[in-house]
């Protein structure tokens, strides 16, 4: 019917082929109900459970101590440790029942004040010695009370040096000090939803981009539709392409509604950088990783072998792109090889976008790679897909 | 037991006892009131199309599946709980639908039966004895050590069969086993079923979708909707609508067709021919009402034959008035105009070849379809069929060789092909979860039509494929013979002038194929378009203008359905129909007599006989001389199954010769 | 319950896993695999934290300051910086996360005896390493002051650096760290890992192995035959117990050699525990199985409830004293955390039998409600 048509008759019904194929994809995204509550689940409910899932900071740390000295300096000092940090849960006579706490792991720092604490530190001819004994089975709160006590023990000891510096004849404002003026950037008060929405966000886009177009695709392969579509003046390119396109309207909608619909109204999370280009940069990443799912659906025979591949993707995916640990604490070979996952380049793009306000300018090289890695993987994609059917 | 003690105990407590039994699915009910008893020593089977409730109904027969109301009663004990249906479950075997599906693919041969038997609690030494007979019957022995997966479908079929059996059940529930296998495995098949049950007097419930394997039980129900259209034993449905078939060839084939349409119900077009069933008439008066009919059209032959169990099949439909036949629309103007005159070649395939790594999947294919030809391509599973039609839609690359689709070369022209072209496969391949309009606009999409083109063609779809009323439903909630024809109509939408079907009718209801075959017909000689299609029904290869078998990726043989018998006649005789109450031991007294090629039909025995005249006096007085009485001896025509069996089974023996010869 | 008929299936299940490919990846290949990727994912500690510095003052004493960082194996120095501006830009851009700000005068101001306020600007955008590495920086700076005031007062009273510290520190705070002496992630993480990866894979194959069947059909052979409810679930449970116990074996050795975790309690003690965690979670995904209808569904559930119970629940990367409310409850009714206590403690701690049996009484309790749940939610007479 078209063979000999006008170039640009043709381009009208490559679009219209093109805008009937994404038509259709939605169409079966919208009558899937199980699926639909899903989509719908992930870029509303979801957030919100993560917003409250993680919890870094040190909260109500269990602290025994052992008060051999009684005396007003000692007391002085366990009062400092105060919630929310730290949480006094009792006293105990002698220093073992203290390490036995700490085995049974019903307290996590155990600080043993010995005897003539107080009388030492009047004399000031030695120092007066405390002992903390910190459970670092869990390494970040141990170290995060360890830090907090240090400063702490810090403040406590600068007032008692301030009079044996007078002692010995020294005005104490007239020693130097260098005082750390800490400042958090893009989150000041280190609000864990803001970090914890967005990295799910960004965890349920890369789940729904690889498994619904693979999904979609294997289906088909299941049903026979695909040969039905490859007998018809349709490219394979079209075919891709539609359920990538698909893909994309979908993941921007979701982000859309996750990001003005829960994040901010409800989590206070600040869009500092342009949305307009975060949502560009969306969709270009839906296209990346949709074509990587793509890839991942040649290879597989029915949906059961889809699930268990776009499982063994996108675990490494996620936890090595430097959404939980930062990329720079990985070994180097890693960091290098992870280069090939669009969640890593996304991910500096994503918070550097909407928490630190970046722009093109500073994301250019993320773009970039991802830009190439989505024309490289829907490319593979599409030369899979004809070499399986012709 | 066997089957002289069926006769004899008909009046002794059924095996199965079944009483208005109901079953339905959330909403939608697929059993309403059903009925049936089954006798020891019987093979009963439950004959009706997809979503006629068989599969429910023997679920619930096996105990594996709950019921809404009805009683359901096996070997006397009432299945009206679960643990009441564990207490049938020693003595029960079930083989569920699904070619193979029930076995392990990864497993042996000899694990899966081991596994079967082990369940069943069946002795290492009792197990040795049966595995070897049963393998050995079946002809699996040499295969026992390979993997399940590796089993072609009707080594599958069989090995489920073995494990069916491996625990010497009294009943089996065998579920459409022969559904997706060639008919030489089928045949196989029961023959191997019916040997076996005769030996140890077992009892089966078996279903199928195909009615020409009716003659294969002792009894049966006509399964439709969820009711029993009919019961009793084969010759008993035959006589529920009696009437004749009456056989034609007329000169002026569309106006004979249109003329006896409007008189009878029941007509079909098979190429150049034409079957009429005349309701409660005898032979000659069916002949005279057809002639009354074609009043000056002339007719080149006339014979009146037996209905087959699909002609009654519809005949009870219509008496039940569950029938809901679409009058074909004569071709529009419009439509008309778009015949191709003449008989240009739509589709020639020469010297196509195509191989997959070392092995020859197509070697050397070479024929010509012409415009307005209904093409059958024929042949076993792997045969080959399908990858000759991927290659001529351009799905797949051929090998070796050339070909013209549509006035297009393959090679050269892959998309004016798939422009011209209209294509129909396997299974339904339209969007399920789309409704009927939206699947037909999304191929007219793909096709580039415009919107105006895109509302007629939508229209003519719906008002050709009966789917008014349909647009908006769900293709997937749509039974078989709809959907069918809405993947048709879909193959339809940019007016292609050749149409490829692969097996389209697999699963459809008898009336819903010959709806279909009604559309082909009309499409291929009032719009000229050439169809090729391929089949697993041999009643439907009688339809066919012309048909190609298909052996090992080679065509051996290439001419009309009627040339076809008049070779396989030429070459080893007509058929005779043998009927006596003792059909095994008859069977083996005739094989002994050098009547190879005898196959049991339930009761009866079909054979080919070179004197069929001779042999009809003859063969009744060798089995007198074993005392077996012989009800009736008479000639048959040949059908397309006994064809393609004797092609299919002469070259099998010929490749193993030469496999055993070289080897 | 008739042993042979349990057995035919276990062995036929055990065959099964061990010829077909992709089954045969899932149960071993898998675990392997989640535990590189989780091992290099989330157990490094936060190191190398790419960290400049805008020296305003140029001098002597703020470059030997700088030092006391670029020393440290917690940062990666990435250079000196011009300008506030620039910092920014670099910040902004990921790539530094933390940049410290030396004012003008900072060497004339020390020298003079005066205070001196730097800035330590960090990247807040991932909050969790963000603690961190202000923790760090804290240390190195307290620890930079305190050695400048020590020489300060030294060289102004005359005395020595030893007298001087007294003075500016009178007290000593002796920390030490019980159990992780290094307080490495890995040490602490690691062992979790076998608690999460078998929290995934475990549940995963007793339900892909059901529903597999259930899929295809082959279900019916069950449902027909006369094995009972119990036979058939104990010889589906029986291969994958076996499976996912050998991978917790491969899985404990991967911790310790590979990613060296030390090990300090009773091997005897954890695996008899991780026996008794493995058959619940085998269980769990039994329940499942009875379930759902389809192998993707099957596979969805297990992995989602795996991910959610495991990185929220389980006290693997938030401590259970840390989760507040409803959520400190719900990480009680899984006993992925009950497990974690017991790594943690044989582990880390070398606690055993003694005092653990609270939790591994628990494990069997729980086994035995799922499996009690398993047997009336399984019928061989089933509605569809």
């Amino acid at each position: 019917m078209n063979e000999s048509l006008h170039p640009l008759q043709f381009v009208y019904v490559w679009l219209r082929q093109l805008q009937v194929m994404t038509i259709k994809e939605l169409r079966q995204l919208s009558r899937d109900r199980a699926l639909l509550i899903y989509i719908i689940y992930i870029f509303t409910l979801d957030i919100v459970i993560a917003a409250g899932a993680i919890n870094t900071e040190l909260n109500q740390s269990k602290l025994v101590v052992h008060d051999a000295d009684h005396s007003a300096a000692s007391r002085e000092l366990i009062y400092r440790f105060q919630p929310p940090y730290f949480s006094l849960v009792g006293t105990v006579t002698d220093a073992n029942q203290g390490l036995y706490l700490l085995d049974q792991g019903d307290a996590m720092l155990f600080l043993d004040i010995p005897e003539r604490f107080a009388a030492t530190l009047g004399q000031g001819e030695r120092a007066a010695k405390v002992q903390l004994l910190i459970d670092t089975s869990k390494a970040t709160p141990g170290f995060l009370a360890s830090s907090y006590s240090a400063r702490i023990m810090a403040d406590f000891s600068r007032e008692w040096a301030s009079q044996q510096l007078l002692r010995a004849g020294l005005e104490p404002g007239s020693v130097p000090i260098i005082q750390n003026q800490r400042r958090i950037w893009y989150n000041p008060t280190l609000d864990e939803a803001w970090y914890g929405t967005l990295a799910q966000l960004l965890t349920m886009i890369t789940v729904a981009c690889l498994l619904l177009p693979a999904a979609a695709l294997v289906r088909e392969k299941e049903r026979g539709n695909i040969e039905q579509l490859l007998v018809s003046p349709l490219t394979p390119f079209q075919v891709m392409f539609s359920k990538v396109l698909a893909m994309i309207l979908v993941t921007l909608v979701g982000t859309a509604v996750s990001l003005f619909g829960v994040m901010q109204p409800f989590f206070g999370v600040p869009i500092k950088g342009s949305a307009p280009l975060f949502f560009a940069l969306t969709a270009l990443y839906a296209f990346t990783t949709a074509g990587l799912g793509l890839v991942a659906a040649t290879f597989a025979r029915n949906s059961a072998q889809v699930g268990m591949l776009v499982l063994l993707m996108v675990i490494p995916i996620n936890i090595l792109s430097g959404d939980r640990t930062p990329l720079e604490s990985m070994p180097l070979w890693l960091q290098y090889l992870t280069n090939v996952f669009p969640l890593r380049h996304f991910i500096e793009i994503t918070f550097g976008i909407l928490l630190r306000g970046a722009g093109l300018a500073a994301l250019w090289d993320s773009v970039l790679a991802m830009t190439l890695l989505g024309c490289l993987l829907f490319a593979l994609g599409l030369w899979r897909f004809r070499r399986q059917f012709g | 037991m066997g089957q002289t003690a069926l006769v004899t105990q008909s009046g002794q407590k059924p095996v199965v006892q079944v009483i208005d039994f109901h079953k339905r699915y959330y909403k939608h009910p697929a059993v309403q009131g059903v009925d049936l008893t089954i006798r020891p020593g019987e093979i009963y089977g439950l004959i009706g199309p997809d979503g006629a409730g068989k599969s429910s109904l023997m679920k619930a027969v096996a105990g594996v599946l709950t019921f809404d109301a009805g009683t359901v009663e096996v070997f006397g004990i009432n299945l009206d709980s679960e643990a009441a249906a564990e207490r049938i479950k020693g003595r029960i075997g079930f083989l569920p639908q699904g070619l193979g599906l029930n076995l392990y693919p990864d497993l042996s041969v000899e694990e899966n039966i081991d596994f079967f038997a082990r369940l069943r609690l069946v002795s290492e030494a009792e197990l040795a004895g049966r595995k070897q007979r049963l393998l050995a019957t079946t002809r699996l022995l040499k295969f026992r050590d390979r993997p399940m997966k590796n089993l072609s479908g009707g080594m599958k079929q069989k090995l489920g069969l073995i494990c069916t059996l491996i625990h010497e059940p009294q009943l089996i529930i065998l579920d459409e086993p022969t559904t997706g296998v060639d008919p030489v495995s089928r045949r196989d098949f029961w023959a191997i079923l019916a040997q076996l049950l005769h030996e140890q007097g077992i009892t089966a419930l078996v279903s199928t979708a195909y009615l020409d394997e009716a003659s294969r039980f002792h009894r049966l129900s006509l399964l439709y909707e969820g009711r029993v259209l009919a019961e009793g034993e084969p010759d008993t449905i035959q006589a529920l609508a009696p009437g004749s078939l009456v056989v034609l060839q007329p000169e002026r084939q569309m106006e004979a067709l249109a003329g006896l349409k409007a008189r009878f119900p029941q007509v079909e077009a098979l190429g150049s021919w034409m079957r009429v069933f005349v309701n409660e008439a005898d032979p000659p008066t069916a002949i005279q009402q057809v002639q009354q009919v074609l009043a000056g059209i002339p007719v080149r032959t006339i014979y009146a034959d037996e209905p087959e169990l699909e002609d009654v099949f519809i005949a009870l439909l219509h008496q039940q008035q569950l029938a809901r036949h679409h009058p074909i629309k004569a071709a529009s103007a419009e439509t008309a105009a778009n015949v191709r005159s003449g008989n240009g070649v739509a589709i020639e395939a020469l010297e196509l070849t195509r191989d997959f790594g070392a092995f020859r999947a197509v070697d050397d294919v070479s024929f010509r379809v012409r415009q307005g030809e209904i093409f059958g391509l024929l042949g076993a599973n792997g045969a080959g069929k399908t990858t000759v039609i991927k290659m001529l839609t351009g799905i797949l690359r051929p090998s070796q060789g050339a070909g013209h689709v549509a006035g297009a070369d393959m090679h050269r022209a892959g998309m004016a092909i798939k422009q011209r072209i209209g294509y129909v496969s396997q299974a339904f391949s339209l969007y399920q979860d789309l409704t009927v309009v939206e699947n037909i606009r999304l191929y007219a999409g793909i096709y580039g039509l415009s919107m105006a083109d895109t509302r007629k063609r939508t229209e003519w779809i719906l008002d050709m494929g009966g789917l008014d009323g349909h647009e908006n439903d769900q293709a997937g909630s749509l039974p078989m013979g709809l959907r069918q024809r809405l993947a048709l109509g879909c193959a339809l939408v940019h007016r292609p002038q050749v149409l490829f079907l692969d097996e389209p009718t697999s699963g459809v209801d008898p009336i819903g194929r010959r709806h279909f075959w009604d559309i082909l017909f009309d499409l291929s000689r009032n719009e000229g378009v050439a169809i090729l299609i391929t089949t697993h029904y041999m009643s439907e290869a009688e339809h066919c203008d012309h048909l190609a078998l298909m052996f090992a990726g080679r065509i051996v043989a290439d001419a009309s359905p009627a040339e076809m018998k008049r070779q396989v006649e030429a070459e080893v005789g007509g058929l005779l129909e043998l009927t006596t109450d003792q059909p095994t031991l008859a069977m083996e007294r005739l094989l002994e007599q050098g009547y190879k090629e005898t196959t049991l039909f339930g009761r009866r025995l079909h054979l080919f006989s070179r004197q069929p005249d001779s042999d009809r006096r003859r063969i009744p007085a060798l089995l007198s001389a074993a005392h077996i009485e012989v009800a009736s001896i008479m000639p048959r025509p040949l059908s397309m199954e006994d064809v393609f069996v004797y092609w299919v089974t002469t070259l099998e023996r010929q490749e193993s010769a030469v496999a055993t010869g070289t080897g | 319950m008739n042993l042979k008929r349990l057995l035919a299936v276990a062995y036929k299940e055990w065959r099964e896993i061990l010829r077909d490919r992709i089954f045969f990846l899932l149960a071993f290949g898998l675990p392997i695999v989640l535990m590189l990727v989780f091992g290099y994912g989330i157990t490094p500690d936060v190191e190398n934290v790419p960290l400049a510095f805008v020296d305003y003052d140029h001098s002597a004493l703020s470059r030997d300051y700088a030092q006391h960082y670029i020393e440290s194996r917690y940062f990666n120095f990435k250079g000196y910086l011009h300008s506030l501006q620039e910092a920014d830009g670099l910040l902004t851009g990921g790539k530094i996360r933390v940049a410290i700000v030396i004012p003008e005068h900072f060497q004339e101001d020390l020298m003079a005896g005066r205070a001196v306020a730097i800035q330590t600007l960090v990247d807040g955008a991932n909050t969790g390493p963000a603690r961190i590495i202000q923790g760090y920086a804290d240390g190195i700076n307290s620890a930079a002051s305190g050695e400048l005031q020590m020489s300060y007062i030294a060289r102004h009273l005359g005395i020595s650096l030893e007298r001087a510290q007294t003075i500016i520190q009178p007290i000593k705070l002796e920390v030490r760290y019980l159990y992780n002496q290094e307080v490495r992630i890995l040490w602490d993480v690691a062992p979790s890992l076998i608690m999460f990866i078998l929290l995934l894979t475990a549940p995963m194959l007793t339900a892909l192995s059901v529903v597999r069947e259930k899929e295809t059909g082959a279900i019916y052979n069950i449902y027909a035959s006369t094995i009972s409810g119990a036979e058939f679930l104990a010889g589906k449970l029986l291969p994958n117990i076996l499976i996912s116990f050998i991978n917790a074996v491969i899985l404990w050795l991967m911790v310790t050699f590979y990613f060296g975790a030390p090990f300090k309690g009773n091997l005897l003690f954890f695996f008899f525990a991780t026996l008794f965690y493995v058959i619940c979670n085998s269980s769990m995904g039994l329940l499942i199985s009875l379930m759902v209808r389809t192998q993707i569904a099957a596979l969805m559930i297990t992995v989602v409830l795996g991910f959610i119970i495991g990185i929220q629940f389980s006290g693997m990367l938030t401590p259970i004293a840390a989760l507040t409310g409803s959520n400190y409850v719900i990480a009680h009714l899984f006993p992925a955390m009950y497990y974690n206590t017991v790594i943690q403690g044989a582990f880390l701690k070398n606690l055993g039998l003694a005092a653990l049996w609270p939790e591994v009484t628990l494990f069997v309790a729980y086994s035995a409600g799922l499996l009690g749940a398993c047997y009336f939610l399984f019928h061989k007479r089933t509605r569809t």
